[in-house]
C-alpha cells in the first residue's frame, strides 16, 4: 500500500474506541488467519513487538554466552537500538513464535534448533536472505567458509533462508579407563561394537546406554544406509529392511543382549550422559552438548571420542542451530547485520572457548583453539559425514507429524516395548503414507 | 456436644493419615533437599538424598542470574489482582445462580461451565491477537484481565450458597434490605469457608500458571516466576539445583496462604470448642 | 425453623422459603438476576466465547495459518485417525480413574480429618501441600524420583535390598494416574471438608439418639447432605481430568509408544509441533462436545440429589 490509509490501529487511537474494536478484531481477522498488518507504512507499532528503537531477538536459554553479549553491546552501539534479548526453551520458543506469526507481531531475529528454517520458508513466515547473501556473502565468507552440509538444510527453492549459527553432530563417547582395563579398542562397526559392549557389561555397568529420545536412534539407521524420505519413490525409511534391522539391533541391545538399560520415556536427554559420568555406562552416543556436564560432574573421567561406526556406510546425525528473519520483521537490514556480527570467526572462537560450543565455519576448524582440543577436533571430523536426517522430508511440508509423532512412536515401540521392528515399522509406514498423501 | 472417636478409631485414623501424609510430604522435602545440593550432586547418576554441605548460595544465584526479584513482584501483582477479582465477582454470580429463579437459568449455567471446557492453549492465539490489537501485550492488564472471574469459582460458590436456608433471605427482604445488602450481610458471612477455599485455589492456580504469561509477556522483566524458571534450563539438561530452589520459592507463598486461610475453612470445628 | 429427622429433609416444592419466588414477585427478581449476569456474560463473551467461536471457525480450515477452507475434512479425519482414537481411550481411562480416585480418597480423608483429632491441622496441611505446587514441578519431581536408572527411589530400594521398579516403562498410564492423585486428593479433601462443615451438627446428634450406626449416618445424612460438594468435585474432576496435559508434557512425553498420549497433549502437538491449527481446533471442539455431554449428565443426576432445606 503506497498511500497511507488509516490503519485499524490509527482508527483506534483517533476514536478512542480502541477497546471494543480491538476486542472484535480477532474474530474478523480469523478468516484470514493472521490479521493483515499495517504493512510497515507507519512508524507505529508502539505496542507489542517493540517500538522504533527496539530490536527483538529470540534465543535459546542455554545459548546466552558472554561472547554474544559483547556482540549485542556493539550492535546496539552501532545502530542506536536497544536489543531485547529474549531467552526461551525450544518448546516455549516455538509456542511463542507461532502465536507471534498468528498475530503479526513478530521478533526481528530468531535462533532455531534445526528444521524450522525450511518449514517457515515454505509457510511464508521466514524471509529470503538471498539478496543479502548476494551482496555481502563474499565479504563474510558465506557460503564458502561454511561447512558445505549446512547450506542446503537452510535453503528452499534455491534461496537461502537461514544461516547456520552452531554446528554439532553425534559421536561415540566412551570411558577410556574401562576400555584399557578390559583391553578393548574402540569399535568400528556394529559387530565389534556389540562385542565390546558385551565385554564391558557387568557389575552395575552397562556397555552402552541408549537415549530415550528417538533422535539418538538415527545414527544406527544412517549407518545402515537408511534415508528418511526418498523424493523419487516417495518412500519413507528406505530401504525398509535396513531400517527394521537398525531398529531391531538397538532393541536387542536392551532386551536380548542386556548391554544397555531399557530407556525410560520422558522429556530429558541427559540420562545416558549421567550414566557415563557416573561410571555406570562405558559408551554413549551423543553430541558435544554433553561435554560440559561430563566435565563438571566427573572431571577425572578419561573420556574418549571415537568416529561414527561404519556398517553399510560411516554416518551420523548432524544438528545445530540457525538464524532466520521472520517475514513480517520490521528491519531485516538490521537483522542481517546482526547475523554477520554474531557469525564472525572471532565470535565463534570466543563462544567455543567460553562454552565449548562447536561452529559451522571451515576456518573455525583450523583455529588453534579447536585443533589443540582433542575433543572439539574429534567432533569436527564428523562434520564431513554427518547428515541432516529430515531435510528431504521437511520439504514435503509433512515432517512435523511424521518426525515428531509417528517416528517417536516407532522408536519407543521397538526399543522400549520390544515390539518386533518389522511389525512396528509396517504400522509406521501405513500411517506415514497416509500423512504424505493427505 | 459430639463425642470423640473411640481409641481404636483414633489409632487407625492416625495410622492412615500418617502414611498418606508421609507419601505427600516426603517427595516435597526431597525437592527442598535438591535445592541445597551442588550442581554436580543434582546432575549425578548416583542421586543423594542430602547434600554434603547445604548450598544456600543456590538461592542467591537465582537472583544473580536473572531478574528474579521482578519475577516475584510480577507474580504477586498478577496473582493478587486476579484473586481479589475472583473473590469479588465469583460469589456474586454464584449467588444469582444459587438463589434466583429466572428463565434460561440452567441453560445459562451450562453455558457458563462450557468456558472451562476449552483448554487455554487452544484459546490462546485468538486471545493473544486480541491483546496485541489492544496494545496490551507485556502489561499487567494482559496478564490479569482475561482471568477476572471464572466458572470454577462461580460454580463453587453456587454450590456453597445453595444450602443456605431461603428463610434467611426472605426475612431480610421483608425487612426491606436491598439485594446487594442481603448478599453482603446475609450470604457472604455464611460462606466464609468457601471463600477461603476459593481464594486459596484461585491463588494457587494462577500463581502456577505458565502458558499465558509465557506468551503475553515480551520482555524478561515482565515474566512471572514459573516462566522465569525456564531460564535455568540448558538446551540439553536441567540445572536442577536452581530449578528446585526456584520451585521452593514458588512454593512458599502458597503454603503460607494455606496456613493463613485454613483456619477459616475449618471454622465449624473450632466453633465447637475442640482444637 | 426446620424439623429434625434422621434423614435429610425432603425437597419441598414452592412452599415455605421458595414462596419468595411466587409469580407476583417474579419479575423483580428476574430483572435483578439479569442485572448481575449481564456484565458477567459480557466478560465471558469477550474472553471465552469469542475465542471459542474463532476456534470453531478454524476447525473448518486448514494450512499453517488455518486460512484455507476445508469443509468437514478435519472432522472426518479425526474419526479415522488411529492416534486420536488411542489418545481418547487413554484419556478416558485417565479421566475416570482420577475422578473416582479423587472423590473416594478425598472424601475418606476428609471424614478422617473431620474428627476431633489432635494435630489435625498438621495432617490437613500435609495432605494439601502437593496441590499447592504446579503440575510442572510435580512432574519434574516425580520424573526425577521414578527414573529407573537415575532416580532416588530405586537408589533407596537398592540400599534396602528391595527389588527396583521401572513403572514408567511397565505401567506408564497407572503411574501418571497415581502421580495425579498424589497431587489432587488433598484438594478434593479440602472441598469435602468445607462441605462437611456446612452440615448442621443437629442431624448427626438426632441420628445418634435414634440409634443409627456410623455407617448408616454416613449413607443417610453425610452423603446426601454433601451432594452439592460431591457434584462440584465430580464435575470439575471430569473437566480437568479429560483436559490433563502437564503429566504427559513433563513426565512421559506421551510415551512409551503413545501409552500416555493424553488427548490435550496430542492436540497440543498437532497445534504447535505439526502446526495444524485447523485440525487441532476440530479435535478441541470434539472434546468440548464430549465434556459438555458428561457435564450435562452429571448436573441432571446431581440436581435430582440436591437437597433444599
Amino acid at each position: 500500500m503506497a498511500i497511507h490509509t488509516p490503519t485499524r490501529r490509527d482508527l483506534l487511537r483517533w476514536t478512542g474506541g480502541g477497546a471494543l474494536a480491538g476486542l472484535a478484531a480477532p474474530l474478523l481477522g480469523s478468516c484470514a488467519g493472521a490479521p493483515e498488518e499495517d504493512s510497515g507504512s507507519t512508524s507505529g507499532g508502539d505496542d507489542g513487538g517493540g517500538s522504533g528503537g527496539d530490536f527483538t531477538v529470540y534465543w535459546n536459554a542455554g545459548h546466552a554466552y558472554a561472547a554474544y553479549d559483547k556482540v549485542i553491546a556493539e550492535f546496539e552501539e552501532a545502530h542506536g537500538v536497544t536489543v531485547s534479548f529474549q531467552k526461551y526453551q525450544w518448546d516455549d520458543l516455538r509456542t511463542r513464535l507461532l502465536s507471534d506469526f498468528a498475530s503479526g507481531t513478530v521478533p526481528d531475529l530468531v535462533e532455531e534448533p534445526g528444521g524450522w528454517v525450511q518449514e517457515f520458508a515454505i509457510s511464508g513466515d521466514a524471509v529470503s536472505l538471498q539478496q543479502y547473501v548476494d551482496s555481502d556473502g563474499a565479504e563474510m565468507g558465506f557460503p564458502d567458509d561454511w561447512q558445505p552440509r549446512t547450506i542446503s538444510r537452510n535453503s528452499y527453492e534455491g534461496e537461502v533462508y537461514g544461516i547456520q549459527l552452531h554446528l554439532t553432530c553425534m559421536m561415540l563417547l566412551y570411558n577410556r579407563g574401562m576400555f584399557d582395563s578390559a583391553g578393548v579398542q574402540p569399535p568400528t562397526d556394529w559387530g565389534s561394537f556389540l562385542d565390546v559392549a558385551e565385554k564391558l557389561t557387568g557389575d552395575g555397568v552397562h556397555g552402552f546406554a541408549m537415549n530415550q529420545d528417538d533422535g539418538y536412534g538415527w545414527p544406527w539407521l544412517l549407518q545402515n544406509g537408511v534415508r528418511y524420505y526418498d523424493p523419487d519413490t516417495k518412500g519413507l525409511l528406505v530401504p525398509h529392511d535396513a531400517a527394521a534391522a537398525a531398529l531391531q539391533f538397538q532393541a536387542d541391545m536392551a532386551h536380548k543382549h542386556g548391554v544397555s538399560p531399557v530407556p525410560t520415556p520422558g522429556t530429558d536427554y541427559s540420562g545416558p550422559q549421567k550414566l557415563l559420568s557416573a561410571g555406570r555406562a562405558a559408551m554413549i552416543i551423543t553430541g558435544p552438548w554433553d561435554l560440559l556436564p561430563i566435565a563438571e560432574t566427573s572431571p577425572d573421567l578419561d573420556l574418549g571420542i571415537a568416529p561414527a561406526l561404519h556398517e553399510a556406510e560411516q554416518s551420523t546425525v548432524q544438528a545445530g542451530t540457525s538464524l532466520f528473519v521472520p517475514a513480517k520483521a520490521k528491519s531485516p537490514d538490521l537483522a542481517w547485520d546482526f547475523i554477520k556480527r554474531i557469525t564472525a570467526l572471532e565470535v565463534e572462537v570466543a563462544a567455543t572457548k567460553e562454552a565449548g560450543m562447536l561452529m559451522p565455519r571451515l576456518s573455525w576448524v583450523q583455529d588453534p583453539v579447536v585443533q589443540e582440543n582433542e575433543r572439539y577436533a574429534a567432533f569436527a571430523e564428523g562434520f564431513a559425514y554427518a547428515v541432516d536426517t529430515s531435510e528431504k522430508l521437511r520439504l514435503t511440508g509433512k515432517s512435523g507429524e511424521i518426525n515428531e509423532q509417528l517416528f517417536q512412536t516407532l522408536y519407543q515401540d521397538v526399543v522400549m516395548n520390544n515390539t518386533p521392528a518389522t511389525e512396528a515399522l509396517d504400522r509406521f509406514l501405513a500411517a506415514g503414507q497416509k500423512v504424505l498423501a493427505s | 456436644m459430639r463425642r470423640g472417636p473411640t481409641m481404636t478409631a483414633r489409632i487407625g485414623s492416625y495410622g492412615v493419615l500418617g502414611v498418606v501424609g508421609a507419601i505427600t510430604v516426603l517427595p516435597l522435602l526431597y525437592m527442598g533437599a535438591l535445592s541445597l545440593q551442588t550442581e554436580a550432586e543434582t546432575l549425578s547418576a548416583n542421586p543423594v538424598l542430602w547434600p554434603e554441605t547445604p548450598q544456600f548460595g543456590n538461592y542467591a544465584e537465582l537472583f544473580e542470574r536473572a531478574p528474579f526479584g521482578n519475577f516475584i513482584i510480577n507474580s504477586i501483582v498478577v496473582t493478587g489482582g486476579i484473586t481479589v477479582a475472583h473473590l469479588v465477582f465469583d460469589p456474586l454470580v454464584g449467588y444469582v445462580f444459587a438463589k434466583f429463579r429466572f428463565p434460561l437459568r440452567n441453560t445459562l449455567f451450562i453455558a457458563l461451565l462450557t468456558t472451562l471446557m476449552m483448554p487455554l492453549f487452544v484459546r490462546m492465539i485468538p486471545l493473544y491477537v486480541m491483546m496485541s490489537n489492544l496494545g496490551w501485550l507485556n502489561s499487567y492488564q494482559a496478564l490479569i484481565v482475561p482471568f477476572l472471574m471464572d466458572a470454577f469459582g462461580i460454580f463453587l460458590m453456587r454450590q456453597f450458597i445453595q444450602p443456605i436456608p431461603d428463610d434467611l433471605i426472605q426475612a431480610a427482604r421483608i425487612d426491606g434490605a436491598s439485594e446487594l445488602r442481603i448478599y453482603a450481610r446475609v450470604i457472604l458471612p455464611q460462606v466464609k469457608p468457601a471463600l477461603a477455599v476459593l481464594g486459596l485455589f484461585t491463588f494457587v492456580f494462577q500463581w502456577n500458571e505458565f502458558l499465558w504469561p509465557l506468551v503475553a509477556t515480551t520482555t524478561e522483566d515482565m515474566r512471572t516466576i514459573p516462566v522465569g524458571l525456564t531460564l535455568f534450563n540448558q538446551e540439553y539438561f536441567t540445572l536442577w539445583h536452581l530449578t528446585a530452589a526456584g520451585s521452593v520459592i514458588l512454593f512458599v507463598p502458597t503454603v503460607l496462604l494455606f496456613l493463613f486461610s485454613q483456619r477459616y475453612f475449618v471454622r465449624g470445628i473450632t466453633l465447637s470448642g475442640l482444637k | 425453623m426446620r424439623q429434625l429427622t434422621t434423614g435429610p429433609p425432603r425437597r419441598r416444592r414452592l412452599r415455605g422459603p421458595l414462596a419468595v419466588f411466587a409469580p407476583s414477585l417474579n419479575r423483580r427478581y428476574v430483572l435483578t438476576a439479569y442485572a448481575f449476569l449481564i456484565p458477567a456474560f459480557a466478560f465471558f463473551g469477550l474472553m471465552f466465547y469469542l475465542p471459542i467461536a474463532n476456534i470453531i471457525t478454524n476447525s473448518f480450515n486448514t494450512g499453517p495459518q488455518a486460512n484455507q477452507f476445508a469443509g468437514l475434512e478435519n472432522y472426518t479425519r479425526a474419526f479415522e485417525d488411529a492416534s486420536v482414537q488411542n489418545s481418547f481411550t487413554v484419556t478416558f481411562i485417565f479421566g475416570a480413574a482420577t475422578t473416582i480416585g479423587a472423590i473416594v480418597i478425598g472424601l475418606a480423608l476428609a471424614l478422617l480429618l473431620n474428627q476431633p483429632l489432635r494435630g489435625r491441622v498438621v495432617f490437613r496441611a500435609a495432605l494439601l501441600v502437593p496441590y499447592l505446587t504446579s503440575v510442572a514441578i510435580v512432574g519434574l519431581l516425580w520424573r526425577n524420583i521414578l527414573d529407573p536408572q537415575l532416580g532416588i527411589l530405586n537408589r533407596l530400594l537398592m540400599d534396602l535390598g528391595l527389588p527396583t521398579q521401572s513403572w514408567l516403562n511397565t505401567h506408564p498410564l497407572a503411574t501418571i494416574i497415581a502421580v495425579t492423585l498424589w497431587m489432587t486428593v488433598g484438594y478434593t479433601m479440602v472441598l469435602f471438608l468445607a462441605g462437611l462443615q456446612g452440615i448442621p451438627e443437629q442431624y448427626h446428634e438426632a441420628a445418634t439418639v435414634d440409634g443409627a450406626s456410623p455407617w448408616q449416618r454416613f449413607w443417610r445424612i453425610t452423603l446426601p447432605l454433601l451432594a452439592p460438594t460431591t457434584l462440584f468435585v465430580s464435575v470439575m474432576a471430569v473437566i480437568s481430568g479429560l483436559q490433563a496435559f502437564g503429566q504427559a508434557y513433563i513426565i512421559t512425553g506421551g510415551g512409551p509408544a503413545n501409552a500416555t498420549d493424553l488427548y490435550i497433549f496430542h492436540v497440543f502437538n498437532v497445534a504447535f509441533t505439526s502446526r495444524d491449527f485447523g485440525y487441532a481446533s476440530a479435535l478441541s471442539f470434539l472434546l468440548f462436545i464430549v465434556i459438555v455431554i458428561f457435564t450435562v449428565i452429571q448436573l441432571r443426576v446431581g440436581r435430582r440429589n440436591e437437597v433444599q432445606y
